[in-house]
């Protein structure tokens, strides 16, 4: 019920104010008048990090490394748009100063309106409110006590009386990578990639432009991934299939389309000229300023004819594939809890596989086209358990270079799949 | 001298009836009072998230490289929230991958020391450690762990630690007496 809450008020937020698309305000360029987002936005995809701040330390010097996890757009100027997950924005908040939130577009004196909502909908009810009135009745609602936290004038931690949403929040993200509920615009954040949310992977960084031609443009399709069982059709879990221990095949493919890159070359050409003649020269044409008489010397110069267009397919090819497979929480609590009651001690034998590299391993490379691919088989997987794996495979890719200079960082992409392994259970026929 | 005839089962009936009134009577001059219930009931609340939070300690702190991260996570699993599940599932690769490199094998003993909080359907406990051996990156075999428990429909489960900022919070309310906060109450 509680996710469910969550969920609705994160999609609620989701909607972004056509306030932005006005004048010369730097969200102009990232939301059209009505609201949706511009379509010269170069879609840098969806981007993981670990950050410190986003670490759970444990006794022992031990830490639980969580993922920070990014949706960014670039504008054509330069301007990278940030959309963090639920989970990582609770955490950016929480730490405002480290995670670079504070370095966004729209400083604090503006007001983060919808991250006061957000925040105040996700942990407000964790809050011991009347413990925050007794000790700061400066704080006449909720509003300015959150802006404090986000100010960093208030330590949020003191107040909390609650402690699970936390994990709360972190499963609705892992269950549901797509629920963003605030754009984050750092000004000029391509050519300061490493101080922002994500850092530089993606960020696209042409070179600079010639003067006579236009700006060098880049446009790329988001990579297509698959993770997907092949065989069989209905997999057994291997405690019931004792002869063949068949187990299921897993399939990964990423097929990533070229970065395509287009620029423009100048091009001169050698043209005859009368120029003004130097001393020690024999003027030998007239160079039409007026005089009657030869005034200047013939000559060659370079004049700029035209911009020539090139398109370059550059390659952006897998770099790293990893596939893994999760029984996931509710299969889990069948297998203890439904299954449990009717065949003792029923348990889980093996919840999580690492398919690729490990059981499998991939291949990849990239056609004269530049479309590079990568596919991947994990065979006989042993599914010991009934119920729904979470498929979930990972990708980072190399980048572009184009003649030595980097057009566009590695991409960290990922995909999400299920597969259901089947268990035959004796049924009573009347 | 008359002579009353009895059956065996009429007197096995007699038996059972003195032994059912008397049990009755020792019930009702017993009977705890309402207070006393409530406070048996939160005792027995505190048994069990404490027992929860120590067996969850040892299977997170019980490390054997051999045994591998997928059975380790498995143990930890059984003991924890599905939320507490994934966050070990998805965050203990790199944590994982030193124990393999130093060949880590290490058993756990832990204790309750005190609840330091607790709003009726999560608890938080303060543990104290003791490790046969010390794990990769410190040198220590004695620790102090704050950890959160969440009831749920199979009992106290293991749900996360808290994190630093948390702890010094509650570590800065002193040692004023654990209160009971209600849930969702602003």
């Amino acid at each position: 019920m509680k996710r469910f809450f969550l969920i609705i008020v994160v999609l609620t937020l989701l909607i972004p104010s056509a306030v932005y698309a006005q004048g010369t305000d730097p969200w102009s360029e990232v939301f059209q008048p009505d609201g949706n987002l511009n379509p010269d936005l170069i879609d840098l995809g969806v981007t993981t990090d670990h950050p410190d701040w986003m670490s759970i330390e444990l006794p022992f010097g031990q830490s639980i490394d969580l993922d920070a996890n990014y949706h960014r757009y670039q504008t054509p100027s330069g301007n990278i748009v940030v959309l963090p997950s639920a989970s990582t924005l609770f955490f950016m908040a929480m730490n405002p100063q480290e995670s670079g939130l504070t370095g966004s577009y729209g400083s604090l004196g503006n007001g983060y309106g919808s991250l006061i909502s957000f925040l105040g909908l996700v942990a407000g009810d964790n809050l011991d409110w009347s413990k925050v009135q007794a000790e700061h009745p400066e704080y006449t609602s909720p509003d300015q006590f959150w802006g404090a936290v986000l100010n960093g004038q208030q330590d949020v931690w003191t107040y909390f009386s609650g402690w699970g949403f936390i994990t709360t929040l972190l499963q609705m993200t892992w269950n549901d990578g797509a629920l963003r509920s605030l754009y984050l615009l750092y000004l000029n954040g391509s050519q300061n990639c490493a101080a922002i949310p994500g850092g530089c992977s993606g960020i696209v960084t042409p070179p600079p432009p010639p003067r006579e031609c236009p700006d060098p443009t880049v446009s790329m399709q988001q990579p297509v991934l698959v993770i997907q069982k092949t065989a069989p059709n209905n997999p057994l879990v291997v405690g019931q299939d004792t002869e063949n221990r068949r187990g299921a095949d897993i399939q990964v493919r990423v097929t990533v389309p070229p970065v395509i890159f287009t620029w423009y070359e100048p091009i001169y050409e050698e043209r005859d000229v009368c120029r003004s003649v130097n001393s020690g020269e024999t003027a030998n044409c007239n160079t039409g300023a007026g005089s009657v008489i030869n005034d200047g010397v013939s000559d060659t110069e370079m004049v700029f004819k035209e911009c020539r267009t090139h398109v370059e397919h550059l390659p952006d090819a897998v770099a790293s594939l990893q596939a893994t497979a999760a029984l996931d929480a509710a299969s889990q609590d069948w297998i203890t809890g439904r299954l449990g009651q009717t065949h003792y001690e029923a348990f889980v034998h093996q919840a999580n596989f690492t398919l690729i590299p490990g059981i499998g391993s991939w291949t990849g490379g990239c056609d004269g086209g530049g479309t590079c691919t990568a596919t991947g088989q994990a065979l006989r997987v042993p599914f010991a358990d009934p119920g729904t794996f979470n498929l979930r495979m990972d990708v980072v890719t190399t980048g572009t270079r184009f003649r030595g200079v980097p057009i566009t960082q590695p991409r960290r992409v990922g995909i999400d799949g299920t597969m259901q392994v089947y268990v035959a259970l004796p049924a009573l026929v009347p | 001298m008359k002579e009353i005839p009895v059956s065996k089962r009429n007197l096995i009936i007699a038996v059972i009836l003195a032994v059912v009134i008397a049990v009755g009577i020792l019930v009702i001059e017993n009977w705890p009072l309402r207070t006393e219930q409530s406070s048996a009931a939160a005792t027995n609340e505190d048994s069990l998230g404490s027992t929860a939070a120590v067996n969850a300690i040892d299977q997170v702190f019980q490390v054997n490289y051999q045994e591998g991260k997928e059975a380790w996570l498995e143990r930890i699993c059984e003991v924890s929230t599905p939320a507490g599940c994934e966050l070990f599932s998805t965050g203990a690769d790199r944590m994982w991958e030193k124990y393999v490199d130093a060949k880590s094998v290490v058993t756990a003993a832990s204790q309750a020391v005190e609840k330091v909080a607790d709003n009726g359907s999560e608890q938080v406990w303060q543990m104290t450690i003791t490790l046969s051996s010390p794990l990769p990156g410190s040198n220590k075999t004695q620790d102090t762990a704050y950890v959160v428990l969440a009831k749920t429909e199979s009992g106290w489960k293991f749900d996360r630690f808290l994190m630093e900022e948390e702890i010094n919070a509650i570590l800065a309310r002193g040692k004023t007496p654990t209160t009971t906060v209600e849930e969702g109450k602003k």
